[in-house]
């Protein structure tokens, strides 16, 4: 499926739809705190239940008006679903499990290494791999310093 | 007028000490390096050099970002003109004239004429910041709750208006997202902790930094990588003239003056952005040109229009977002952010609380140009260089940045969280064609739209009336009721009737 097509138009949608309902309801349930004797035109559900009913508005003109578009290039989804996955499980997972230098080092080791191999099919494999991990390594190192004594910043 | 100059002069001096020099040249430096790769924008520059000055003095850390915004919506030109891909948005309208010439073999020409056009587009706009700015605060200073939350109103529709790609609709779910986004966590009037999920470190709200370095950075690596590569273009064409002729710039004084207002009146405009504002000037100096055939095929007038345009969007962003705390543009939107770290609030009060801080920024601003001026002039072959780097290594590298960047500010592992989530979600709009910037506009300007709505109608003891009837209020009303309607396929079809005609007698006086 594209992104841009007028199927994916009417699911989003119908999803901005739930969302906006979700929203609406979540703000018309919401404590008006009479308990506290407060104004009732300052509940706090108040914009919610706006937001929620403008996005059900909104999301209402989408499905009615969605149209196929002129198709861009398609992009790859092996890359976006690699890049993706092991950038999230770094950032979620290595991260704060080792130290920062080492899960980078392992991270920019992974990514680099990867798109090499499935990209460009270096001519020299062992040379390329020796240079990743020697880039890898550096950098990290290097990031890590910069940024915790450079920067004053504390690193997770 | 004069009271403007010898404030702007002041802050000039005080900010000129060599130790600030270095902080704008290594800061200008980075800017265009970021702006010219593709896929690093000016928006992901701030947000994430803001999560890494924060230990910074005050000055020092908006100096340092300042830089990187300048630098970065001039830098996007590089590529725009070597690689005809534009390095950020705002350089789009770059490329259309910029690559044409690199392929005439002046590319280091174009690229001479882009940096004197972006130097001279922020000094137009630093002008009219500095003498705008003063008055429109001594305007917001008698706006109340009731006009607010219409400013709030009119900054979500024109925004999604003018960036909604294809259809103005999009623009305004971006919007409503972004508010949506902003009413999570402790509301601002009862304290009342509003759609938290159970989930405790959603008590504070999504703060408005990782969620952008989420938007804008984590969405730019994976947007990169799902692309097909692009393939640099041959550089070969870099011999000629690296500099500006000053006839050439004479030639082009009235597109200059004009391009540089239009733009930092765009800029103005809350949540519409540079790329508007180069388009805007293109478009209008296409129309007074004598050579508007020329325009597509490498017009240098048309280069100069488009460079000008972006780069007055900058000091044009900055007077709503310093007198309004209304952000013009995304990476203002980012800005507003670190001045509230830094312990600067922006709004109405500016002018009276810190009455030399606008000259400051229109200081800073001012050195961020030479910087962009003496760098763009001398180090052509470098910036080829920068963009020779290949996206397996760039990418990681950025991502890594993300990941250090929100967990600094707080020190908290659920940042890391938010700027995933906002990287997967910025990555899905984006390519459905949904504009980041009133997602963006909508995160800042969530709270103010909902506290002023609910204390407007404390005051007014419910009665909707006063948000109609007050002379601000209802010009912003028939302002946001005519946007709307633009924006309606029957209103577009009949202006394009009504113009039609007007085209047509145009282009046969033209013959």
């Amino acid at each position: 499926m594209r992104f841009e097509s007028a199927t994916s138009d009417r699911i989003t949608a119908a999803v901005f739809f739930a969302l906006g309902a979700a929203m609406a309801w979540g703000g018309y349930t919401m404590d008006r705190l009479e308990i506290r004797q407060i104004h009732p035109a300052s509940i706090p559900g108040l914009v919610p239940m706006i937001l929620g009913a403008a996005l059900m508005l909104c999301a209402a003109l989408l499905f009615v008006g969605a149209r196929e578009d002129e198709p861009e290039g398609e992009g790859s989804w092996e890359h976006f679903l690699v890049a993706a996955g092991w950038s999230i499980a770094y950032a979620l997972g290595m991260v704060g499990q080792m130290p920062f230098a080492l899960a980078t080092a392992i991270y920019l080791a992974g990514f680099v290494g990867w798109f090499l191999w499935r990209d460009v099919r270096p001519e020299r494999p062992v040379v390329t791999a020796a240079g990743v991990v020697v880039f890898s390594v550096v950098t990290a190192i290097a990031i890590s310093a910069l940024f915790r004594y450079g920067f004053l910043v504390r690193l997770p | 007028m004069i009271e403007g100059a010898q404030g702007f002069v002041a802050a000039l001096g005080a900010l000129a000490t060599p130790m600030n020099l270095f902080h704008v040249a290594w800061a200008t430096l980075l800017g265009i390096f970021v702006g010219s790769l593709p896929g690093l924008t000016a928006t992901m520059g701030v947000a994430l050099l803001t999560t890494l000055t924060y230990t910074l003095d005050r000055d020092v850390a908006i100096l340092v970002l300042i830089c990187m915004y300048v630098g970065a919506i001039y830098g996007g030109s590089r590529s725009a003109i070597l690689l005809n891909i534009p390095g950020t948005p705002a350089s789009a309208a770059t490329s259309l004239d910029g690559f044409p010439l690199a392929q005439r073999g002046q590319a280091g020409y174009a690229m001479a004429l882009a940096t004197a056009g972006s130097a001279l587009g922020t000094i137009v706009g630093i002008v009219l910041l500095v003498l705008i700015a003063p008055p429109l605060a001594s305007v917001a200073l008698n706006f109340g709750s009731f006009e607010f939350f219409w400013l709030a109103v009119f900054g979500i529709v024109i925004s999604g208006q003018l960036t909604g790609n294809t259809s103005p609709l999009k623009g305004y779910i971006a919007g409503i997202l972004g508010l949506m986004v902003a009413m999570i966590g402790s509301e601002g009037i009862h304290a009342h902790v509003r759609f938290n999920l159970g989930i405790d470190d959603l008590n504070g709200g999504i703060a408005l930094i990782p969620a952008m370095v989420g938007a804008f950075g984590f969405a730019e690596v994976l947007t990169v990588m799902y692309r097909r590569k692009a393939g640099l273009v041959a550089d070969s064409s870099l011999k000629d003239r690296g500099f500006p002729r000053l006839r050439d710039l004479w030639r082009f004084k009235f597109t200059i003056g004009r391009s540089g207002v239009i733009g930092t009146l765009v800029g103005i405009i809350p949540g519409v952005g540079e790329d508007i504002g180069a388009w805007a000037s293109y478009a209008a100096a296409k129309r007074s040109s004598r050579t508007p055939e020329d325009y597509g095929k490498g017009s240098t007038e048309g280069l100069t229009a488009a460079e000008t345009g972006n780069s007055a969007v900058v000091p044009g962003s900055l007077i709503p977002a310093l007198t309004l705390a209304v952000p013009g543009s995304a990476p203002a939107a980012v800005l507003i952010a670190a001045l509230f770290i830094h312990g600067v609030r922006p709004g109405p009060m500016i002018m009276i609380e810190q009455p030399t801080f606008l000259y400051s920024i229109a200081a800073m601003l001012f050195l961020a140009t030479i910087g962009i001026a003496v760098f763009g002039l001398s180090l052509t072959k470098l910036f080829i260089l920068v963009l020779r780097i290949p996206r397996e290594y760039l990418m990681p590298l950025v991502f890594t940045l993300c990941v250090i960047g929100p967990y600094a500010l707080t020190q908290r592992h659920f940042e890391i969280w938010v700027m995933v989530l906002f990287g997967l979600l910025g990555f899905v709009l984006r390519q459905m064609k949904y504009p980041m910037a009133p997602l963006v506009l909508g995160i800042i300007l969530g709270t103010l739209l909902d506290k002023s709505l609910r204390r407007g109608l404390t005051l007014s003891d419910g009665d909707l009336t006063p948000f109609f009837t007050r002379p601000i209020s209802a010009g912003f009303v028939a302002v946001i009721v005519l946007t709307i309607l633009a924006g309606t396929p029957p209103v577009r079809r009949a202006m394009g009737r009504l113009v039609a005609p007007l085209r047509r007698s145009r282009e046969q006086e033209g013959r």
